[in-house]
């Protein structure tokens, strides 16, 4: 636990003096969200819930991937990430402590862009907006563990940043279609029974993604 | 013994193809509701089988890849994604050729369409990734890993993208159900095709897998004939 500690520490406190990846996040989701509302031109309120879900997680996805690399490409300053291999760390542990950084940067720049998404659309700060938070997290999950795990790849390549979404995009699907669904229903009110199938899909994908990414993980850091 | 076997295999698929192809258009019967058009069928669902068995392929070289660390399990992943890629775009442009006349439509968000555009897009990734690489064997590892979580995220994209077809009333009821194959020529016509094309997913494999083992002979070959060059200055 204590070097899980002393890594996630390390991931946060850069964060929190520079600030650049979290920045990137909001500022991509703002400029999506933006865009979306041009081409679409929603009316607002309970109407407008599917556009509005989807909005929400077409930021998350390509504002998340922006995010990703740009953790990626601060980390590779210095040959930080060859210092951290070089130590005796267990890669599994190491694995998870990038997760849950890339877990919190996520989250962070989500709560932000769902505050702009209420503003955008009309929405109110009632119990349906509560409710998408759980469809939410399961997403921010999975995702974080898919870029944390795909970053591993793209972050040691010439072409990465571009590599990145190319790969990350078609993993995420059903956890794209099960999170705007679900979100969708619960900003429209839906009863849970509705949405429970698709909480179901979220969960296999993060229990998917999660353990690829601890069992695959001492494949892709390794050097050589 | 070996290149007895390989010509002898190629003879096979050439046979077969020939085959296949005489069915398809001179033997076996018009369905009687989509006439002419549903021959297509018999390739379309050939190279579907094609593309799949190539992209479970990928995940299995990589699985064995990582774990035994031999390059002919890479060579394998990496031949069976550049021929899935290829049925897997021939199933698309053929699918897209059938629905034309019978659904009205080149393209509609169906779950087996729906699925095998993601597929196509994963596989894409796949091979963009090694692509845009120099062939190392750290590279050889990331595609092992991607190719690996690719095939492990396929059951819950198709369960995924099901559900959210079935919610959705479909505005094409697909027909996969009637495509007629009453006679029993249309099943043997089926039965051929699928085996003429597994044929053509061998010799393709072998080929292409050939193809990089060579390409690897000549990199150390070249490497070391520089090394030598060097030693020779000095």
């Amino acid at each position: 636990m204590g070097a899980f500690g002393a890594l996630l520490r390390k991931d946060l406190r850069l964060e929190l003096r520079a600030g650049e990846t979290v920045l990137t996040l909001i500022g991509l989701s703002i400029l999506i969200l933006v865009a979306i509302v041009f081409a679409f031109n929603p009316v607002g309120g309970a109407q407008d819930a599917a556009t509005a879900a989807g909005a929400l997680w077409v930021a998350m996805i390509f504002a998340g991937t922006a995010g990703a690399t740009q953790a990626l490409a601060a980390e590779r300053e210095n040959g930080c990430l060859r210092a951290l291999l070089v130590s005796p760390l267990d890669r599994a542990l190491l694995f998870f402590a990038k997760m849950t950084a890339d877990l919190v940067f996520i989250a962070v720049g989500q709560t932000v862009a769902v505050i702009i998404l209420v503003l955008f659309f009309n929405l109110d700060f009632d119990r349906r907006l509560a409710a998408m938070a759980l469809p939410l997290a399961l997403g921010i999950i999975g995702f974080a563990a898919l870029t944390t795990l795909l970053a591993g790849i793209a972050g040691r390549l010439r072409a990465g940043a571009l590599l990145l979404p190319l790969l990350a995009v078609p993993l995420f699907v059903p956890a794209l279609i099960a999170g705007v669904k679900a979100s969708a229903l619960a900003l429209a009110g839906a009863p849970l029974a509705d949405r429970l199938i698709w909480f179901k899909i979220l969960v296999a994908f993060d229990v998917l993604f999660t353990s690829a990414g601890y069992m695959l993980f001492e494949s892709v850091v390794t050097e050589g | 013994m070996a290149r007895s076997l390989s010509v002898l295999g190629r003879l096979l698929t050439v046979l077969l193809m020939l085959t296949a192809i005489f069915m398809v258009f001179a033997w076996v019967p018009n369905e009687a509701e989509q006439g002419l058009v549903q021959r297509i069928f018999y390739f379309h669902v050939a190279c579907a089988w094609v593309a799949f068995a190539a992209f479970a392929l990928v995940a299995v070289g990589g699985i064995f890849f990582l774990w035994l660390g031999q390059t002919v399990f890479d060579d394998l992943a990496y031949a069976a994604a550049e021929t899935g890629m290829l049925f897997c775009t021939l199933v698309l442009i053929t699918g897209s050729i059938w629905a034309k006349p019978i659904w009205g439509t080149w393209w509609t968000w169906d779950s087996r369409l729906t699925t095998t555009l993601i597929l196509w897009m994963l596989y894409g990734g796949y091979l963009l990734l090694r692509a845009l690489s120099e062939p190392t064997p750290q590279i050889a590892r990331f595609a092992a890993v991607f190719g690996i979580v690719a095939a492990a995220d396929v059951p819950v994209i198709i369960v995924s993208v099901r559900l959210w077809r079935t919610i959705h009333p479909a505005v094409i009821v697909t027909r996969e159900g009637t495509h007629g194959l009453e006679d029993p020529r249309m099943v043997i016509t089926l039965l051929v095709s699928l085996a003429a094309f597994t044929a053509l997913l061998v010799w393709f494999l072998t080929l292409r897998m050939a193809m990089l083992r060579d390409a690897d002979r000549l990199q150390t070959l070249m490497r070391n004939i520089a090394l030598a060059e060097a030693a020779l200055e000095d």
